[in-house]
């Protein structure tokens, strides 16, 4: 049975040990809807980032558990976290963290390839589709490096997308760039939201980007203290 | 199986800093080339050495030996007691083989033996008019002598097979002919130990390279060596036998004793001095060719190190987006051995053109004219796959601690 929720954490407990022992989530429980463009926020230092990483499960060393999609995660084995990341899960990060010697269009194919469930052609079109969405299908056989802070940004979505994930993470996916190009990312974000259904977590620190969303979760020293 | 999308990965970080892997892979090419070029070069001096010994040397030789010593058998029986025993002495019954006949044919049933000879080999002294210079005549089998030790080759005057025809005919060796005044066509008075002298005619130089043998040795037909000594139609005094491959003759030999009474040397035991001397140089080969490729597995090591310390924010999000650590060490190991395979090929050409360079370096000592070089495809294959072998290592040290980043701790900063 599907339920409408699409994301479970339980009792998220984190540590960090260095340089002094420093609990960071202290006993956070979170769900997350189909569907909802989520905003994450709070200072530095209030665990948001940290609470992201185990959201994506990146971060494994945690107690408490995680759910997504209906399945289980917590204590699985990194391999397979990888290949449930690579289909479920995109990111955009503050530094766009593309290949920078690869093409846009390939930066954008490399996860559909990595899940390799469509032919290289196949993805090939996909991809491009995916720049043209966002507007920089022009800019596609250009290398990473060679492109603006915002046309990386765009394509990190782009990249994000390919393989249709439930959930979009962002690690301040405007945190890098200029109140234009910010506009464009939120505008791309609550886009897709609505109309494929795909669930955005985004850590943020800017306010008026948070307050677009449809719910913001506010993080103080390790506990959501409003959502 | 290394997926499309990791061999591309591999390839754009290979084709995107160009200097990097031309540098990584000029350490294979140096040390697959300068091994190649070490092992030929050893092997080619070797080869020469053997070929100077076997000029004169057979693989395995049958000869009657002295019998053992005993002369202390009277101490033997009375173990506490003093004795004086002068002037004790070892005596020989038979000198040489009387009957080599029955020995030949057994020989002959053995299937690793390419060649057999049989010498009557005298010590003499040389006389022309007032010279007189001791040394040794070998009377020999003329047809087998040649397949046994190549004699033709070493004739610088005459012709070897008129040996066969001529008991009254002596090749004799340069340095011996120089030092009494001997040319072609000369008259050579021979004495032996028990004081039989006689004429021959020089009807042949030869020239062997070796300096003791060409100061001392001739040449004549057997049956007029036999004549000589006068001894029967089947004697001989060694039976000089070649296998198929001179490292075995242990195994050749350790056929024979059952058959045969007499003493059977190889050529090992007789000139022990010749094997330390080849296995030191192919430990030395060996131990210098080791180093190159060690030092260029520590360039390729490092190299691949700085890779993946430039390229650590690359693989913390290719594992965001999915990529395992077996894909990762996977994409590092496939460019490792794309150096090792690439550097390999260039390296073996590259060898063989320092080989062939060197080959041509002139040297003019001891017949030899240029430095030698083996061209051995063995060694070539060995050196590519010892190539493989290290950059596969040294490439797969520094892509299973890439496989290993956490990437949290990277992209969080």
């Amino acid at each position: 049975m599907q339920t409408d929720v699409l994301l479970k954490a339980d009792n998220i407990v984190k540590c960090f040990y260095e340089p002094v022992k420093f609990q960071v989530l202290k006993r956070v429980s979170l769900e997350v809807k189909r569907g909802e463009f989520l905003a994450l926020v709070g200072k530095s230092g209030s665990g948001k980032s940290t609470l992201l990483y185990v959201l994506s499960t990146m971060d494994t060393e945690y107690e408490g558990s995680l759910i997504i999609k209906d399945t289980l995660l917590t204590n699985k084995k990194q391999n397979d976290l990888a290949a449930f990341r690579n289909e479920h899960i995109g990111f955009v990060f503050q530094f766009h963290y593309l290949l920078p010697e690869f093409s846009a269009l390939e930066n954008v194919m490399i996860p559909a390839l990595k899940l390799n469930k469509k032919s290289k052609e196949e993805v090939e079109i996909r991809a491009y589709e995916n720049l043209k969405l966002l507007g920089i299908h022009e800019q596609a056989l250009k290398k990473a490096n060679k492109l603006s802070g915002g046309q990386q940004q765009r394509v990190a979505i782009a990249r994000a997308l390919i393989n249709e994930p439930s959930i979009i993470m962002g690690d301040e996916p405007t945190g890098n760039l200029d109140s234009k190009n910010t506009q464009v990312v939120f505008d791309i974000f609550r886009e897709i939201s609505k109309e494929k259904g795909q669930t955005i977590i985004a850590v943020t620190h800017d306010d008026d980007f948070a307050n677009h969303c449809d719910r913001i979760i506010e993080m103080m020293d390790g506990k959501i203290i409003n959502q | 199986m290394a997926s499309y999308i990791n061999n591309r990965i591999s390839q754009i970080h290979l084709t995107s800093n160009i200097r990097q892997t031309i540098v990584a892979m000029l350490g294979v090419i140096f040390g697959i080339s300068m091994y190649v070029f070490m092992t030929g070069f050893m092997t080619g001096v070797n080869n020469v050495q053997n070929d100077l010994a076997f000029s004169s040397l057979a693989h395995i030789r049958v000869y009657n030996d002295r019998p053992a010593d005993n002369t202390n058998i009277a101490s033997k029986v009375f173990p506490n007691s003093v004795i004086n025993l002068h002037n004790a002495k070892i005596i020989k019954y038979t000198d040489g083989i009387k009957n080599s006949n029955t020995i030949l044919d057994a020989l002959k049933s053995q299937k690793d033996i390419t060649g057999i000879t049989t010498q009557v080999n005298i010590n003499v002294f040389f006389k022309n008019a007032g010279n007189k210079v001791n040394g040794s005549v070998s009377g020999v089998d003329v047809v087998n002598e040649n397949k046994v030790f190549n004699t033709s080759k070493y004739i610088t005057e005459g012709n070897w097979n008129e040996l066969k025809q001529r008991t009254d005919g002596i090749f004799v060796a340069v340095d011996l002919a120089k030092n009494l005044s001997l040319k072609v066509n000369d008259n050579l008075n021979i004495l032996t130990s028990d004081g039989i002298s006689k004429n021959y005619k020089v009807i042949g130089l030869f020239k062997t390279d070796v300096a003791s043998i060409d100061k001392s040795k001739a040449y004549i037909n057997i049956n007029a060596a036999r004549q000589l000594i006068g001894a029967n139609q089947t004697y001989v005094t060694d039976i000089q036998i070649n296998i198929k491959d001179y490292n075995t003759t242990e195994n050749v030999i350790n056929k024979i004793p059952p058959i045969i009474p007499f003493k059977t040397e190889s050529w090992q035991m007789a000139n022990q001095q010749l094997v330390a001397g080849s296995s030191l140089r192919d430990i030395i080969a060996i131990a210098v060719s080791l180093v190159i490729l060690l030092v260029a597995g520590f360039g390729i090591y490092n190299i691949m190190n700085m890779t993946i310390n430039q390229k650590i924010r690359e693989i913390a999000i290719l594992k965001a987006m999915g990529f395992s650590g077996q894909d990762v060490t996977q994409i590092f190991l496939t460019e490792a051995v794309v150096i090792g395979f690439i550097g390999g090929l260039i390296g073996l050409g590259f060898g063989y053109l320092i080989a062939n360079l060197v080959n041509k370096i002139p040297f003019e000592v001891a017949g030899l004219h240029n430095l030698p070089m083996a061209y051995k495809l063995k060694d070539y294959i060995l050196a590519f796959m010892f190539g493989l072998v290290t950059t596969f290592i040294a490439g797969f040290i520094p892509a299973r601690k890439a496989s290993k980043i956490d990437p949290v701790t990277i992209i969080r900063g």
